[in-house]
């Protein structure tokens, strides 16, 4: 799982995605190798952290997961602030949640952060019988929108490990390339990348 | 996550066919003993077969089976003469209320407490009507993905398409096609699922519209304003409650709507243990929502209300991390009630709160988008908004039990004596139960099977399971 002791940077990343999509399984397969059929419906929000090793460097990775129902967009700011990566999940078996997207594209960049890493995820990738999305058809699309594009399966594990990785991966190169300003990604203490190296463990997510 | 079990001992590989089910599985594959091993699942009190909610047996307050029996003889008597008890005796009824609530007569007295009772009588068969429209696609649909995942460690609603979560969702369904305005919100399914554990569909569904409306309006409406209004309020009010934690969340900018929600939304029943879920939840139908402030202060002050306690929680992280994790010994029953009835947080320091979070509100967001009604301060508030006829307040039970005791001119006599307004001394003299409920009259532990013999249950032709006007004693 990787170890919380140290890290070197702090990595806010958001789940969003309609109610049942499977956000919640992703969060706990991830950061805990678990999945739950059953899990609780999320209200308010959930969390949860991993480290994992990127090049040299230990990235905390710290997930968040809310409700995906329509009325609870009204409480998204404060889920918003300092997230420097989103996974923008809907289900490979229910054509709504995946039509759904433009909407959520739209609630990120009205909330988030202009230089957030977005990947968007069909999961559910298990129900391949039952599938109503075609990758090819997502896949074009999240091109065209400039998202990175995965399957995942929180069930069987498939992806998981990826997903968050690639954006995890894609994040990091953001900062390392000074892509952005700081300030602007303010989960992440924007310095020289070597004496970042050695700060340890104080790089909490200082979000304003 | 809060606890993520690995299942309930379900193969998930051989379960395949209900990854797609949207919680209309046939009967028999949703049967939880086919399910998991009957011989190792261990149910507590409560239900529970596991999860963080499971009674561990520790710490637990155990009230002698004498003193349980007193309470229950002291709620029927209140329950027969409701509206008496609320009018002249009210302190009398929260003092009751605060010790909690016998269990056997909870979902009776919630029902009471919240003039659930009363809007059933007043709209008798509106239930059934609802019950048996189809609604809107659009709410079911978002309803049935959510049926499976309230209590799902609770024997009631573990089982896919059992009748529980039959239940959740006539319940549900019920409440959208009451206000189709406001549809259905995910929080209201664990208020459901909690009222259903103690009363049948008809009786949670008219609770439900009695929370919702008049305990926490506009809780579970579009934009959830009232939410975080009361996010605000909480906050402010914690200021005065423990300075401390108020500026350590004021320095880390922890938004209230970040660790309230849950615990608001769904009145604790997703945070607390489950014996202090219903101390509560006991105290909080009966004074209304200062109640879920008082739960929200303590623990707040519990958990950040020292230098001590926040040496470990150097960020809003941390913090957050803190608060989803509250330490057991400080939702513990008894500690938890005493210090909610200690604490110095009233009705009117909430609405003078409110007022003036609405004001910066109104500066900051505009008007609001959803004006819901003045909520109701409790039990008392409601009564006294709405007051119910005699008839209303008659109990209606349907399994009737001729006590051997009990002759039956003595019902009538004790019905005129009601109706003559004689005081208290005279319905205490009375030692056997009325004829119209469905008591079984008490007999010392020691001693009863010779009653038992004696008994002639007067057909009922309900069946067992959630039938409209079962009283589950």
């Amino acid at each position: 799982m990787g170890s919380d002791e140290s890290y070197n940077f702090v990595f806010k990343v958001v789940l969003i995605g309609e109610s049942g999509v499977g956000k919640s399984n992703l969060l706990s397969r991830f950061t805990k190798n678990e999945f739950n059929r059953d899990s609780r419906t999320t209200i308010g929000v959930e969390f949860s952290t991993r480290t994992v090793q990127l090049d040299n460097y230990a990235i905390k990775a710290q997930i968040w997961d809310t409700a995906g129902l329509e009325r609870y967009r009204a409480i998204t700011s404060a889920y918003y602030r300092g997230a420097v990566g989103a996974l923008l999940v809907y289900d490979i078996s229910k054509h709504l949640t995946y039509e759904s997207v433009d909407r959520w594209l739209k609630e990120l960049f009205d909330h988030a952060d202009p230089h957030i890493v977005v990947m968007l995820v069909g999961n559910k990738k298990d129900l391949d019988t039952l599938r109503t999305v075609p990758t090819e058809e997502a896949k074009d699309f999240a091109e065209k929108r400039g998202l990175m594009f995965m399957e995942t399966s929180a069930l069987d594990s498939t992806n998981v490990e990826n997903a968050f990785s690639e954006v995890l991966k894609a994040i990091h190169k953001k900062v390392a390339s000074r892509e952005v300003t700081r300030g602007s990604i303010c989960a992440v203490t924007l310095s020289n990348p070597t004496s970042e190296a050695q700060e340890g463990r104080r790089n909490c997510c200082k979000s304003s | 996550m809060a606890t993520i079990e690995q299942g309930n001992g379900l193969d998930l590989r051989s379960c395949t066919d209900k990854l797609t089910d949207n919680g209309k599985g046939s009967s028999h594959a949703s049967d939880p003993e086919v399910n998991g091993d009957p011989g190792e699942t261990q149910v507590d009190k409560y239900g529970f077969t596991g999860g963080a909610q499971q009674h561990t047996g520790k710490f637990a307050e155990e009230i002698p089976i004498e003193v349980l029996r007193q309470r229950e003889a002291k709620w029927l008597e209140m329950l027969n003469s409701w509206d008496k008890w609320m009018a002249k005796k009210h302190k009398k009824v929260k003092e009751r209320c605060q010790k909690g609530i016998p269990p056997s007569l909870r979902g009776r007295a919630w029902l009471y407490l919240t003039g659930g009772k009363v809007r059933r009588e007043q709209n008798q068969g509106k239930f059934q009507e609802l019950d048996s429209q189809s609604g809107d696609p659009k709410w079911i649909d978002i309803i049935e993905r959510d049926l499976h995942r309230q209590f799902p460690f609770h024997e009631m609603f573990a089982a896919r398409g059992g009748h529980g979560q039959q239940d959740l969702l006539r319940v549900l369904k019920a409440y959208t096609l009451h206000r189709p305005e406001e549809g259905y919100c995910q929080a209201q399914a664990p208020i459901a699922a909690v009222l259903l554990m103690h009363m049948p569909a008809e009786d949670a569904f008219w609770v439900l519209v009695q929370i919702c409306e008049k305990y926490l309006p506009g809780y579970y409406s579009t934009g959830l304003e009232a939410i975080q209004l009361d996010g605000e309020i909480l906050y402010a009010l914690l200021r005065r409650v423990s300075p401390v934690a108020h500026r350590h969340l004021k320095k880390h900018k922890l938004e209230p709507i970040l660790y309230m929600t849950e615990w608001y939304m769904c009145a604790f029943s997703r945070t607390l243990p489950w014996a202090s879920v219903l101390r509560v939840w006991d105290m909080f139908l009966c004074e209304g929502v200062k109640i879920l402030f008082r739960v929200g202060l303590v623990l707040l002050k519990c958990m950040l209300g020292s230098q001590e306690k926040l040496k470990a929680c150097q960020g809003l992280y941390e913090t957050m991390e803190l608060l989803r994790a509250i330490q057991p010994q400080y939702m513990q029953e008894v500690f938890l009630v005493h210090e909610i009835i200690e604490l110095v947080v009233s009705e009117k320091d909430i609405e003078k709160e409110h007022h003036a979070q609405l004001r910066r509100w109104k500066e900051t967001h505009g008007d609001l988008h959803c004006k819901s009604p003045p909520r109701m301060h409790g039990a008392k508030a409601i009564m006294t908004a709405e007051p119910p006829s005699r008839q209303d307040l008659r109990q209606r039970p349907t399994i009737i039990v001729e006590s051997p005791l009990a002759p039956k001119t003595v019902g009538k006599r004790e019905e005129d004596a009601k109706e003559s307004g004689k005081t208290e001394e005279e319905k205490q003299k009375k030692s056997i139960p009325l004829p119209q409920e469905t008591v079984i009259p008490y007999r010392p532990p020691t001693d009863p099977s010779p009653l038992l013999k004696h008994l002639t249950v007067q057909g009922s032709k309900e069946s067992l399971s959630s039938a409209d006007h079962d009283t589950y004693l």
